[in-house]
């Protein structure tokens, strides 16, 4: 258990803003259990980064808060003391959103794990924000329930983390992001206000504030309770499983699928690298040799089921696919599943280093995009492996790269870059999913003017006029913004 | 059929400069809803046309000034739908107001409110600035959600210019099943049968009738029908029922009367809101008409009818208040646009 720190360990904190830093600790003292407050450079060391590890920086001090109040008690002390204060779930987000302040508080939010009702009538569930997306669904099993969004980090992930990022998952095609997924949140603000957003039904009167709050990566308030929607456990799901020669052609059944008024619960597509490095990693029967492969998830009713089979099967053949595969039975549609969900490390293991982009296209665009991001991908001679969620248009490239050789994370950047401008070029975004953080800080000029951007940060005065939630992060600063133009007109 | 987004954007501007009142209107279906607000009327209903339509996309974006009848018809020659079917009002209603005032119809439990469908914007704020937030894919997290902050937000944040949404595939079959049963053991079988994973897309209950519709492929619908029983209605008279429930015509005010919107949880009782008359989504909906002014209670919203000078939507809390009063400040700072449409002090 990490403890609070020995002077020797204080001291090395100190500059010229040593005195400052002891006092918020000893207020902190004040507020929260010993095991609450953690200091030593050592015991911060995991908290340094989310899960996107190249933004890295050690806060002043890391608090694991136990009850709300004591989390209210942390907003108004860093409020009054104008102390920056990042919130973080687990840290599993993908774009720095999570990374530390070096002179503020990081607020970790996961020790708020219960599970605090399941209402089975209404089919509703309320949770502290620790709880990890996955134990809700675990939790709602015996009600024949699930909670629809599942990022695919979400056996780790929280609904607090998912709230601040609108997270998705495989089968948000159908049943939605976190923010459709969403009744109610209490928040508290940086003053220490508690705010109820949204309510017990289901359209509140007045502008939709919960929407907002929603993907707002922690720059507008700390949600300490929210209520979500469950759904009812499908009576019957089927996956099935098509490759193809091209990722065009592969983009095209897609197109026609949908077109045909087919929404599948889940839509994923992999490309030929993708596909190899699954294969090795899971061996689960992926023709290999397919440029190309599409994993669709049907469910329903059994004759709904069975209706829609029948159309999709015929859409995928007439689209060209060569190999169609129907899984037989659960184990077969989990082996199927298991390929998708494990690309991320798969590609990890061939390759030192891999840079996951988050862009979203027209669903039409795939073709032209995939084309287009290979040719970059020549051009700047690292390989890119693509796995995404073909029904939605949400693209996740990885980049492959080695951070050892000099300069080419820089270039894996470079890339990322150039991929995500590609995306509003066509119509897109620079994330449909993993938010913005610090890490696309540099593409949002390049998606919004200068009026939506002023519009953004006085709209983020209107909840944190001091600028202390999660600063830096999400939305550029004028100056930025100015740096940014002059450079593009220079 | 005109991009009247400068002209739009001049009277603002104007308005601003002058702090004058302005009044967003466009087909003027929903001046019942809300408070009673003054001020020059800037009149988007000749902003309107769509802008365009992808049926593989399933995306359509259209100008503020575009009528519900409009979108409905074009979608139909393509099988597809507006998600949360909101009302029409004899064809007069239009996009823009739809989502300002976030109407929805009976199928709001199942395929969500107009915030689900909701992908992008273009809105004027009290500055006279034309802006773009959200866009016409179907993930976008960049930014914060301004798109969505506008339902229900009356225009008092801006003048929405256009708006994308997300539609979808349009029901192969589906009829109303009709059930006789009191409200209490009406809400009780909502409950149960919003549960299971059938196709319904709509449970209201009225005068001792419970109405559910079941929309989807034809065998899905075949055997949930079977497995519900009831009777079934005569089309024509079920597409009369769900078209009065989304325009709200089943319960109409009379001289002194106030109908009243209850929001909650759908397994509360029924006497959450006391005289209940209608129930609709499921239970999550409720709808009374009473004589005099009711206790103010939690969820309760005076709809329609008596003092539109009053605070129709009910209380808020005083941080809640003062988050509001900065945000409106945020998109508005001379409270120009809808002034007071929403709270007396917004």
């Amino acid at each position: 258990m990490d403890t609070i720190l020995s002077t020797s360990d204080t001291h090395s904190k100190q500059g010229s803003e040593g005195g400052d830093v002891a006092a918020l600790v000893s207020s902190l003292q004040l507020l929260l259990p010993a095991s609450s407050i953690i200091i030593s450079t050592e015991s911060q060391r995991p908290f340094e980064c989310d899960g996107l590890a190249v933004y890295q920086q050690l806060p002043l001090v890391t608090v694991i808060p136990e009850t709300v109040d004591q989390v209210q008690a942390i907003l108004r002390l860093c409020h009054l003391h104008r102390v920056p204060l990042v919130p973080r779930g687990a840290g599993t987000g993908l774009c720095a959103g999570a990374m530390p302040h070096a002179e503020g508080v990081l607020l970790v939010m996961s020790k708020l794990d219960k599970i605090l009702h399941i209402n089975q009538n209404t089919a509703t569930a309320t949770v502290q924000p620790g709880v990890r997306n996955l134990a809700l669904t675990d939790a709602a099993q015996p009600f024949g329930l699930y909670y629809a969004p599942d990022p695919s980090s979400q056996i780790a992930c929280t609904i607090g983390g998912n709230v601040a990022e609108n997270s998705g998952g495989v089968h948000c095609l159908k049943y939605g992001l976190t923010v459709n997924n969403l009744l109610q949140v209490t928040m508290i603000t940086i003053e220490g206000q508690v705010i109820i957003l949204g309510g017990e039904g289901l359209d509140e009167p007045g502008m939709d504030l919960l929407s907002l709050v929603v993907g707002s990566e922690g720059l507008l308030g700390v949600v300490v309770e929210a209520k979500v929607k469950l759904l009812p456990r499908a009576p019957r799901v089927q996956v099935l499983l098509a490759a193809y020669d091209s990722v065009t052609a592969a983009g095209d059944a897609v197109a026609a699928l949908i077109g045909q008024g087919i929404i599948p619960a889940g839509l994923e597509m992999m490309d030929h690298l993708a596909i190899s490095a699954a294969e090795d990693f899971v061996k689960v029967g992926y023709p290999t040799d397919a440029q190309a492969l599409l994993i669709c998830e049907l469910d329903g009713t059994d004759a709904e089921v069975e209706e829609q089979l029948a159309v999709v099967s015929q859409c995928f053949t007439e689209h060209g696919a060569h190999h169609i595969r129907i899984a037989k039975d659960a184990a077969e549609a989990e082996a199927l599943w298991q390929g998708r969900k494990a690309a991320f490390p798969a590609v990890g293991r061939i390759s030192p280093d891999y840079y996951c982009m988050d862009g979203t296209i027209p669903r039409g665009q795939v073709g032209y995009v995939l084309t287009r991001i290979s040719e970059l991908s020549r051009s700047y001679g690292l390989r890119v492996a693509n796995v995404f969620h073909a029904g939605d248009g949400n693209l996740h490239p990885l980049i492959l790269f080695d951070a050892s050789v000099d300069g080419e994370l820089q270039q894996a950047e470079l890339l990322g870059g150039d991929i995500l401008t590609l995306c509003v070029d066509v119509g897109g975004t620079i994330t449909g999913e993993h938010g913005v953080g610090l890490e696309k800080m540099q593409q949002m000029p390049y998606q919004f003017g200068d009026a939506e951007l002023a519009q953004f940060r006085r709209l983020k005065a209107a909840f944190d006029s001091e600028e202390l939630l999660n600063p830096g992060k999400g939305i550029p600063t004028l100056k930025y913004c100015q740096e940014y133009r002059s450079l593009q007109h220079g | 059929m005109d991009d009247l987004t400068a002209q739009l954007e001049q009277q603002i501007q104007q308005a601003y400069t002058t702090k004058s009142p302005l009044k967003i209107q466009a087909g003027n279906t929903k001046a019942y809803l809300g408070r009673d607000s003054s001020g020059e009327v800037v009149d988007v209903a000749n902003h309107s046309g769509v802008i365009s339509y992808s049926p593989t996309e399933l995306v359509i974006r259209a100008r503020a000034g575009t009528k519900i009848s409009h979108l409905n018809d074009l979608l139909s020659e393509h099988q597809q739908r507006l998600p949360f079917e909101p009302p029409s009002f004899a064809g007069e209603a239009t996009i823009g107001g739809t989502v300002a005032a976030n109407q929805t119809g009976a199928s709001r439990p199942w395929f969500g409110g107009v915030k689900d469908s909701l992908l992008g914007l273009g809105l004027i704020n009290g500055y006279g600035e034309a802006m773009q937030f959200g866009g016409q894919v179907m993930k976008n997290v960049a930014g914060f959600d301004v798109t969505r902050l506008q339902c229900g937000a009356m225009g008092s944040l801006g003048l929405i210019t256009d708006v994308s949404i997300k539609v979808l595939p349009e029901f192969k079959t589906g009829h109303t099943l009709t059930f006789e049963m009191t409200a209490e053991v009406a809400l009780q079988t909502m409950l149960r049968w919003a549960n299971l994973s059938l196709p319904i897309t709509g449970m209201s209950h009225l005068q001792g009738l419970l109405y559910v519709r079941l929309q989807g492929g034809d065998s899905g619908v075949a055997s949930a029908s079977e497995f519900l029983g009831g009777e079934q209605l005569v089309p024509k008279v079920a597409k009369e029922f769900w078209q009065a429930v989304r325009e709200g015509r089943l319960l109409q005010p009379q001289h002194n009367q106030i109908l009243w919107r209850w929001s909650g949880s759908s397994d509360a009782p029924i006497h959450a809101l006391p005289d209940t008359s209608l129930i609709n989504w499921a239970g999550s909906e409720r709808w009374a008409l009473k004589a005099s002014s009711s206790t103010p209670a939690d969820g309760l919203i005076q709809y329609q009818g008596g003092d539109r000078l009053a605070e129709v939507y009910g209380a808020i809390s005083a941080p809640q208040q003062a988050l509001q009063e900065r945000i409106k400040h945020a998109f508005d700072p001379h409270r120009i646009l809808n002034a007071g449409r929403l709270y007396s002090w917004m």
